[in-house]
């Protein structure tokens, strides 16, 4: 292990550059295990530190990265940062507004916790033990994960920034199953390993799993109860097609021409608070910029979208960065929000919600969402792992799993009530470098969920 | 470079205590650059250097994996330390037998003319800047974008088995696409392939050949047309899928179904399940005679091609479906060993040094059929629907019911392709889609096309494989669904 810090090794990177530079230094420490039919399958454990170095000519980056430390690795990386800045500034002036400055210290957050930093293989088997145990007493077997990271991110520029953010996060997810193939789901996340009950979060899983006979639903629109993790899914593809600043600034944002109207039903207000106590914190993002809270819908109507710094410069207007890049010098696809936080209603639970609706869905999670039009928001995608008719106001019986064609913005447009709690939801899925995110959000009940079509045996 | 780091592994492994009943150590070394010319301007250049060792070991029947960017004997000995703990640590699991291999000697490398990553940068801008200028013109057109990507891995890999070889494998491909807008209509149209281009284990000469810039004002004026095009109806019709789109159904329907870790639910919580169970291998009827489908390693090209798998399985070819009949499933060697099979299909496959091997897909591919060429089976079609580049995908966790939207559709009238229709869209149930199968054009007009982002596994994988396909017919399909 290296005894250098993170933001040490960034103030090396940073001698070693030529020019407007900023260096990331990213050190991620991993722990995962999954398991399947009541067994461990896979863990795994990463260290590892990755150097990123953007140059910056005339308004054109470039990013050299490597995962080794030594001067000349560092040296070699900045080269090739260097050159290809020059080589994209050779076509002529580009458009990135320049590196941040400094403006204080980011404001503090809670959501580092040494425990979980330790990442005790201990504790992962002691929370597979007890998702096993409880699958057990209800006669199914149990699959998901249990994880826990430690995340320090500094970054350093040549206008004098010095940042460093530690975060740790912990995720489980349990998955019930029994002999026919029912499921039930049931996900926890949060900044502590502590603060995810396995027993707790297994029998959540298990209380899904119901049996009997499948209903099934033909394609039509059916009054809906969604859970937090499927309102949350929801939300995080609304943050990508109609919050980005750059989609907006390219006219193919969701929003385009919206700003200021009604996109959705009074009880919705919806905001970005990297410091709510349900999300995962972070102090800075990827250009260096303070994390703030952003309003992005309030009591239904469209007030903002969120910018890094070179989606600010293209959109003028005064516009700035909010604190939302996602990689140094700014994502191609533009900025996006990853501490949403959707404001709760008055219902207790889901039970309540379901307890107006005639004739409905009630679903827990929704599996391969994907976009089918980005201006209408329209998105497909499945139900799993927990989906039931509602019937007379009552969660009734299992219902083959559907697929649904809707527009995320018209079921929030329809959105009738949500519950007082909200959860932090996440898929738990850390592709590339953790980024530990999620949605904290209540569950919802919408009218008019469009159904194209469901699963078969 | 290749020696010291196998020496490196060979040695770790050596010191892997004897309660470990399996261990292995891979390193892996990537190179890679990113180049994105968007409306006019540089977007991104970005490069990435990238190594580091992963360690994997077996106690019992429980799994340890641990990975460090360090190249050391020291790091490389605390990885392996780390593995045994973590694998010591875990609840009892069944301790069955892994497929036996021979042990993976020597050295493979994909062959290619010119090296992607010595081609100027200067070189790839003239390239991409030609290409996205030529994009450019119409108001309506929001962004517009030329990219190209080039890749080289390099592996090392030992195991407590003997096995001891190293690889290089080199990638590159390129892209055009665009957006359109015109009020609150939005189209999207690409080249050569949507969702990032179509790569190939190849030199830069697999990119020249794509000749974006010659492509480029039909896919700008197809965005365009499309802005005001008739909307796809809604019904049942004939359907031909082009090469692109056949691909990316090959890859959800079939490919993903047939791997043996999710029939044997070991994705169930993720990945999901599969309709096809490992009993039904050799009696499951999964569509039409016209049907056969292959997973080959060895394919010249394919961003699934390798001299061995990560668990050191040579490559091989292996018959999936045959006449409609499931012949085969893509297995690792601890999935093969759970259903009795006699070795593993060799898909053990991992992404990076700090990912362990799962089962994943090679270059699974649509044999070439008789239809002749696309003129040749539009001809015989007469009336139905040409659909062609994925636009957006979705189906369930048993690779059951799918939906699929492409970017364009065009009229099949009188036999000859006719008029554009926007936003065309079908679904399915997978047997059911696959036995409407009754026609695949023949090899003059099959390709292998490249995925770069097909994801799998916890922590998560993005794997990059390959789908040899030509166009294919389908009869009465459910179309205009969204």
């Amino acid at each position: 292990m290296s005894a250098e810090s993170p933001l040490e090794i960034a103030e090396r990177a940073l001698v070693l550059s030529d020019g407007d530079t900023q260096v990331t230094v990213v050190r991620e420490r991993s722990l995962l295990s999954r398991y399947a039919r009541s067994a461990p399958t896979q863990a795994t454990a990463v260290d590892d530190t990755s150097v990123e170095i953007l140059s910056l000519r005339d308004g054109h980056t470039a990013i050299a990265s490597t995962n080794r430390l030594d001067d000349d690795a560092l040296r070699a990386t900045a080269a090739r940062a260097v050159a290809a800045a020059r080589a994209a500034a050779s076509s002529g002036a580009g458009t990135h507004p320049g590196l941040a400055e400094p403006s204080g210290e980011p404001p503090a957050h809670d959501g580092f916790d040494e425990a979980t930093a330790r990442l005790d293989p201990q504790l992962a088997a002691a929370a597979l033990r007890a998702a096993f145990d409880v699958a057990a007493e209800h006669d199914l077997e149990a699959f998901g994960v249990w994880s826990a990271g430690d995340v320090q991110t500094a970054i350093a520029t040549t206008t004098g920034l010095r940042l460093h953010d530690r975060v740790s996060d912990a995720f489980m997810k349990a998955v019930c199953r029994d002999r026919d193939g029912r499921s039930g789901y049931a996900v926890d996340a949060a900044t502590a390993a502590a603060a995810i009950d396995p027993e707790a979060l297994a029998h959540r899983a298990a209380a899904k799993v119901a049996a009997g006979p499948l209903a099934e639903l033909g394609p039509g629109t059916y009054p809906v109860v969604l859970e937090p993790e499927a309102v949350g899914l929801l939300l995080e593809f609304l943050g990508e097609l109609a919050h980005s600043g750059l989609a907006h600034a390219e006219g193919r944002g969701a929003l385009d021409g919206r700003l200021g109207t009604r996109v959705a039903a009074p009880a919705i207000t919806l905001t970005d608070a990297p410091a709510h106590g349900r999300t995962l914190p972070r102090a800075f993002d990827m250009e260096g910029i303070a994390k703030a809270p952003v309003t992005l819908i309030e009591e239904g109507f469209a007030t903002s979208v969120v910018h890094d710094l070179h989606s600010a410069a293209i959109a003028g207007a005064g516009a700035r960065s909010t604190g939302h890049a996602t990689q140094p010098g700014g994502s191609p696809w533009g900025p996006s929000p990853t501490n949403l936080v959707l404001d709760g209603g008055e219902a207790a639970d889901g039970a309540e919600l379901a307890a107006t609706i005639e004739r409905g869905i009630y679903v827990t999670r929704l599996w391969y969402v994907n976009t089918v039009r980005e201006k209408e928001t329209l998105l497909t995608g499945m139900t799993r792992d927990g989906t039931f008719l509602i019937e007379d106001g009552r969660i009734s019986r299992p219902l083959r799993d559907v697929r649904f064609t809707d527009s995320v913005l018209r079921l929030l447009e329809a959105t009738e009530a949500l519950t007082r709690e909200q959860r932090l939801v996440t898929e738990g899925e850390f592709y590339g470098r953790r980024f530990a995110h999620g949605v904290a959000c209540p569950a919802l009940r919408a009218g008019g969920f469009r159904v194209t079509g469901a699963t078969a045996d | 470079m290749a020696e010291p780091i196998l020496h490196l592994l060979t040695e770790a492994i050596a010191a892997a205590p004897s309660r470990c009943s399996y261990a292995e150590a891979r390193h892996v070394a990537t190179d890679a650059d990113d180049v994105l010319v968007r409306n006019g301007r540089v977007d991104h250049v970005d490069s990435d250097s990238v190594a580091g060792v992963g360690v994997r070991v077996r106690v019992g029947g429980g799994w340890g994996f641990a990975a460090t960017r360090e190249e050391t004997p020291a790091a490389v000995q605390a990885a392996l330390a780390r593995a045994l703990a973590i694998a010591e640590s875990q609840p009892t699991a069944p301790a069955g037998a892994l497929a036996p291999v021979e042990p993976a000697r020597g050295h493979w490398s994909c062959g290619y003319e010119l090296d992607p990553l010595a081609v100027s940068l200067e070189d790839k801008l003239e390239l991409l800047f030609a290409a996205e200028a030529a994009l450019r013109g119409d108001a309506r057109i929001v962004r517009s974008e030329a990219e190209c990507e080039s890749r080289r891995v390099r592996t090392a890999f030992a195991s407590s088995e003997g096995a001891a070889c190293t690889q290089e494998r080199v990638e590159c491909g390129a892209s055009i696409a665009v957006i359109a807008v015109d009020g609150d209509e939005l189209q999207v149209r690409s080249y050569p392939s949507a969702h990032g281009g179509s790569g190939a284990s190849a030199g830069w000469e697999h990119v020249l050949g794509f000749d974006l810039a010659g492509h480029a004002p039909r896919i700008a004026a197809e965005a365009i047309e499309l802005l005001t095009a008739p909307p796809c109806p809604a019904g049942r019709a004939t359907v031909v899928l082009d090469g692109d789109q056949l691909a990316l159904q090959i890859h959800e329907s079939i490919g993903h179904a047939l791997e043996l870790d999710r029939m044997l639910l070991g994705e169930a919580a993720y990945a999901g399940t599969s309709w096809v169970t490992a009993a039904d291998l050799g009696a499951l009827r999964y569509g039409s005679e016209q049907l056969h489908i292959a997973a080959d390693a060895t394919l010249p090209g394919g961003l699934g091609s390798f001299g061995w798998d990560d668990e050191g399985v040579a490559a091989m070819r292996t018959p999936l479906i045959e006449g409609g009949v499931l012949r085969a499933a893509l297995s690792d060697r601890q999935s093969a060993a759970t259903i009795g099979l006699e070795r593993s299909a060799g898909c053990a496959r991992a992404d990076g040094f700090a990912r362990q091997p799962i089962v994943r897909m090679t270059n699974v591919s649509i044999e070439p059929g008789s239809a002749g060429t696309l003129a040749d089976l539009l001809a015989d079609t007469g009336e139905g629907l040409y659909l062609e580049t994925n636009r957006s995908w979705s189906i369930d966790d048993r690779r059951l019911q799918f939906q699929f939207g492409t970017e364009l559709a065009r009229e099949i009238r009188g036999g000859e392709l006719g008029r554009l229709l926007r936003n065309p869209s079908y679904s399915g149930i997978t047997p059911r889609f696959w036995s409407s199968l009754d026609a695949v054009c023949s090899a003059s007009d099959w390709k292998l096309r490249g995925l770069g982002n097909c994801g799998k596994g916890e922590p998560g994988q993005l794997m990059r494989v390959s789908h040899g396909a030509a166009p294919a017919r389908f009869r009465d399909v459910e179309v205009g669904v969204a």
